[in-house]
C-alpha cells in the first residue's frame, strides 16, 4: 500500500500561493500540525499564538468577519474542548469561515485522555452552521484542505498527519456529504469514519472470503449527512449494521447512523463500535483499537455474532495492510 | 536555609533521580525530558522537604497538596513518587508502555500519590486555587504547590486563576513558574512574549520572587517567605534551563520530547554524573 507523509504541509503551502487570504494560525503546536513549510513560505501570513487556544479561536472569528480565512491547527482536543464558547459565539453563531484542523483525533495520541478527542464529532455536530469533516486515509487529506475553504462556513476537521496509508484512489477526492461505498453486500453493512476504514477493509475482505456478504461505505462528513446512498444499503442487511468509529458511541457516527435508520423508517438491529462512554488512556495506536474494540479483530466478532456464525475468521487470517511506523530520538512532533 | 550536610544529601537525591529519568526514557521510547528536567529541583525541593507528606498515606487528609500543572512533566514527578515509595519503582520499567498504570500524563486514578490529573495546559492554577480554599474552609492547615510551566502562561485561564487568588487572598497557595524560556515551539518570548513575567504577576496581587529553579536553597527560602505571608499568595518565577543537566539537551527545543537510544542514554549519564 502507497504510504505518503506531510501531506497537509504541503497542501498549505499550495493553497497559500493562490489565496492571499489564507491566514494559518497555530497555538505553539506548528510542527504537530504540519504549518512549519506554510510559516517558512508565508511568514506574514502566519499568526502563532503562544498556547492560547480561546484567544486562539476568537482572533479567527474576527479575521474571518474582515474577509480573511483563517486555517486553525491545533490538537482537535484543545479546539473543542478548551475554546468551545469561543468556537460557538465567535465563530458559529456569526457563520463566519473559520476552517479548524484538529489532529490527532481519538486514540491516535499516546498522551491519554487530556489529549484525546473522543466525543469532538458529538459536540461540534450539535453547533448550527458548522460542517464537520474526517479524513481516513492519503487522499482525503490531500482534498479536505480545498474541500474546507469552499464550503463557506465553519469547518472541523478531524485531520491526520505523519505517514498516511493511501485507502483510495488518488484521482477521487472527498467530496462534501457523499460516502464512498466500498462493496455492496446483503448479510451485514459496516459503516467506518477516520482511521476505522482501514481497520475495517482488514476484516472485511477476510469475512467476504467465508462466504459472508459484507457492505461496507465510508463517511468523511459526519455533519450534514444526508440519507443519500447509504439509506439503502442500511436497508438491504439482513442481520444488522456495524458502525466503526474512533469516537465515543455517543454522538458519534453510530448516533448519526441511528438517527438516520429511525427517521428513515429502516428497521435493523444497529451495533456501535467506539469508545463505550469510557476516557480512554495512554499506549500504542493498535493496543487501544484493540482494547476499546475499534480494530479489524472487533468488527469480525460482531460480524460473527450477527450473523451467527462463529470462528469464522481468526485473528492470523486478517490482511495485514499497515505497518507501525516506530519512532525514536529527539522529535518534538512526536507529541 | 539547608545545612552543608542536607544541602549535599538533597543534591545528591537530584542527581540520582535525574538518572532514573534518563533510564525511564531510555526504555519507554520517549518522554518530555527536557521540562522534566527544567522543573527537576522544584519539585526536589518540594517533596524531600518542604512539603508535608506521607508516601505510605497518600489519601492522607492533613497532607500538602502538589498539581503540576505542566502535566507533561509527569515523567519527572513520576520517578519522584516511586523513589519516595508511593509506589513499586520497579512498575517505572514500564512508564508509558501499553498496560502500565502510567501515562505520559499521570492520572490521579492509577498513580498514587497524584492529587490531580493533568495534562492540559492552564488547569493547575485555578486547580490548586480551589484546593487551597477548601483548605480554609474546613480550617485546616495542609497548604497548596502548584508548578506551572512558562509556555502555559499564555493561557488567560491563568491569569483568571491569578487575580482570582489575589482577590482571595489565598495564602495558603504557593506557586512557581518553571521559567525555561523555551516551549514547544520554540522560545517563548518570539511565540507570545511573556516578560516582564514577574511584574505582571506582581500587577496581579502577587507576592513575586524570582529565583534561579536551580538552586535548592533559593527554592526552599521562597518556600520559607511564602509560609510567613499573611496578605497576598506567593508566585515564583523561577529560571530553569530546559534539559538541565545533561550538556546536549540543554536549551534545545527539539528535547521538549524525546527518546534516547543506547549511545544517547550513556552519554547522557555521562553528562549527569559530570555536573
Ligand atoms: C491546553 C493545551 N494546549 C496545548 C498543549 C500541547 N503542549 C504540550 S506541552 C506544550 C508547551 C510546552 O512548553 P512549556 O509549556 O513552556 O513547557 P516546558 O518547557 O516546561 O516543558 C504544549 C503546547 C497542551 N498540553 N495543553
Amino acid at each position: 500500500m502507497e504510504i505518503v507523509s506531510q501531506v497537509h504541509a504541503r497542501n498549505l503551502v499550495k493553497l497559500g500561493e493562490n489565496h492571499p487570504e489564507v491566514l494559518v494560525l497555530t497555538a505553539d503546536l506548528s510542527e504537530s500540525c504540519e504549518t512549519g513549510a506554510f510559516r517558512d513560505a508565508y511568514r506574514e501570513r502566519f499568526v502563532t499564538c503562544g498556547v492560547s487556544e480561546q484567544n486562539m479561536l476568537s482572533i479567527a472569528g474576527g479575521l474571518a468577519r474582515e474577509g480573511f480565512i483563517p486555517c486553525v491547527h491545533t490538537f482537535g482536543v484543545f479546539l473543542y474542548r478548551r475554546a468551545l464558547d469561543q468556537i460557538a459565539m465567535s465563530i458559529a453563531y456569526p457563520n463566519l469561515p473559520v476552517k479548524m484542523f484538529g489532529f490527532l483525533p481519538g486514540i491516535m495520541t499516546p498522551g491519554g485522555a487530556t489529549h484525546q478527542a473522543i466525543e469532538d464529532v458529538s459536540v461540534m455536530r450539535s453547533l448550527p452552521n458548522m460542517t464537520v469533516l474526517e479524513v481516513g486515509d492519503a487522499t482525503e487529506t490531500e482534498s479536505v484542505l480545498e474541500l474546507a475553504i469552499s464550503i463557506r462556513g465553519p469547518v472541523y476537521v478531524r485531520m491526520l498527519r505523519g505517514e498516511i496509508p493511501r485507502l483510495f484512489p488518488a484521482s477521487q477526492p472527498m467530496l462534501l456529504d457523499t460516502p464512498r461505498v466500498l462493496a455492496d453486500g446483503t448479510d451485514v453493512v459496516v459503516i467506518s469514519s477516520g482511521i476505522c476504514t482501514e481497520e475495517a477493509l482488514r476484516a472485511t475482505s477476510a469475512l467476504r472470503a467465508k462466504g459472508v456478504s459484507v457492505g461496507h461505505a465510508h463517511v468523511s462528513t459526519l455533519k450534514p449527512f444526508s440519507p443519500g446512498v447509504l439509506a439503502p444499503l442500511i436497508a438491504g442487511a439482513r442481520y444488522g449494521v456495524i458502525t466503526m468509529e474512533n469516537h465515543t458511541v455517543v454522538g458519534g457516527l453510530g448516533s448519526i447512523v441511528a438517527e438516520l435508520m429511525v427517521e428513515g423508517g429502516i428497521h435493523g438491529k444497529l451495533v456501535k463500535l467506539g469508545l463505550q462512554d469510557t476516557f480512554a488512556h495512554g499506549a500504542s495506536r493498535s493496543y487501544l483499537a484493540r482494547e476499546y474494540r475499534i480494530d479489524a479483530m472487533a468488527l469480525v466478532e460482531e460480524v460473527q455474532r450477527l450473523v451467527g456464525r462463529p470462528s469464522l475468521v481468526e485473528a492470523q487470517d486478517l490482511a495485514a495492510v499497515r505497518v507501525e511506523i516506530a519512532l525514536s530520538s529527539a522529535k518534538a512532533e512526536a507529541m | 536555609m539547608l545545612d552543608a550536610k542536607e544541602r549535599r544529601k538533597l543534591k545528591d537525591k537530584a542527581r540520582e533521580l535525574r538518572e532514573k529519568i534518563v533510564e525511564v526514557t531510555f526504555t519507554c521510547g520517549g518522554a518530555h525530558i527536557g521540562g522534566a528536567f527544567s522543573q527537576h529541583e522544584i519539585l526536589v525541593a518540594l517533596y524531600y522537604k518542604a512539603m508535608r507528606i506521607d508516601p505510605k498515606r497518600p489519601a492522607w487528609e492533613d497532607r500538602d497538596r502538589f498539581i503540576l500543572s505542566k502535566g507533561h512533566g509527569g515523567v519527572g514527578h513520576a520517578v519522584i513518587l516511586g523513589d519516595l515509595g508511593y509506589y513499586d519503582p520497579v512498575l517505572l520499567k514500564d512508564f508509558n508502555k501499553t498496560g502500565s498504570p502510567f501515562g505520559m500524563h499521570l492520572d490521579r486514578l492509577k498513580v498514587p500519590g497524584v492529587d490531580f490529573s493533568t495534562g492540559s495546559l492552564g488547569h493547575g492554577l485555578a486547580l490548586g486555587l480551589g484546593a487551597a480554599m477548601g483548605a480554609r474552609q474546613t480550617g485546616k492547615d495542609w497548604r497548596t504547590y502548584v508548578v506551572m510551566s512558562d509556555g502555559e502562561c499564555a493561557e488567560g485561564s491563568v491569569w483568571e486563576a491569578a487575580m482570582a487568588a489575589a482577590n482571595f487572598k489565598a495564602t495558603n497557595l504557593m506557586a512557581f513558574v518553571d521559567r525555561n524560556r523555551l516551549s514547544l515551539d520554540g522560545p517563548t518570548e518570539s511565540l507570545m512574549r511573556l516578560d516582564p513575567l514577574d511584574k505582571k504577576f506582581e500587577a496581579f496581587g502577587w507576592r513575586t520572587l524570582v529565583i534561579d529553579g536551580h538552586d535548592l536553597d533559593q527554592i526552599l527560602d521562597a518556600v520559607e517567605i511564602s509560609r510567613a505571608e499573611t496578605e497576598r499568595p506567593v508566585m515564583v518565577i523561577a529560571n530553569t534551563i530546559k534539559g538541565k543537566g545533561v550538556d546536549f539537551m540543554e536549551e534545545k527545543t527539539a528535547w521538549h520530547y524525546g527518546g534516547l537510544d543506547e549511545a544517547m542514554r550513556d552519554a547522557a549519564l555521562a553528562s549527569i554524573l559530570k555536573s
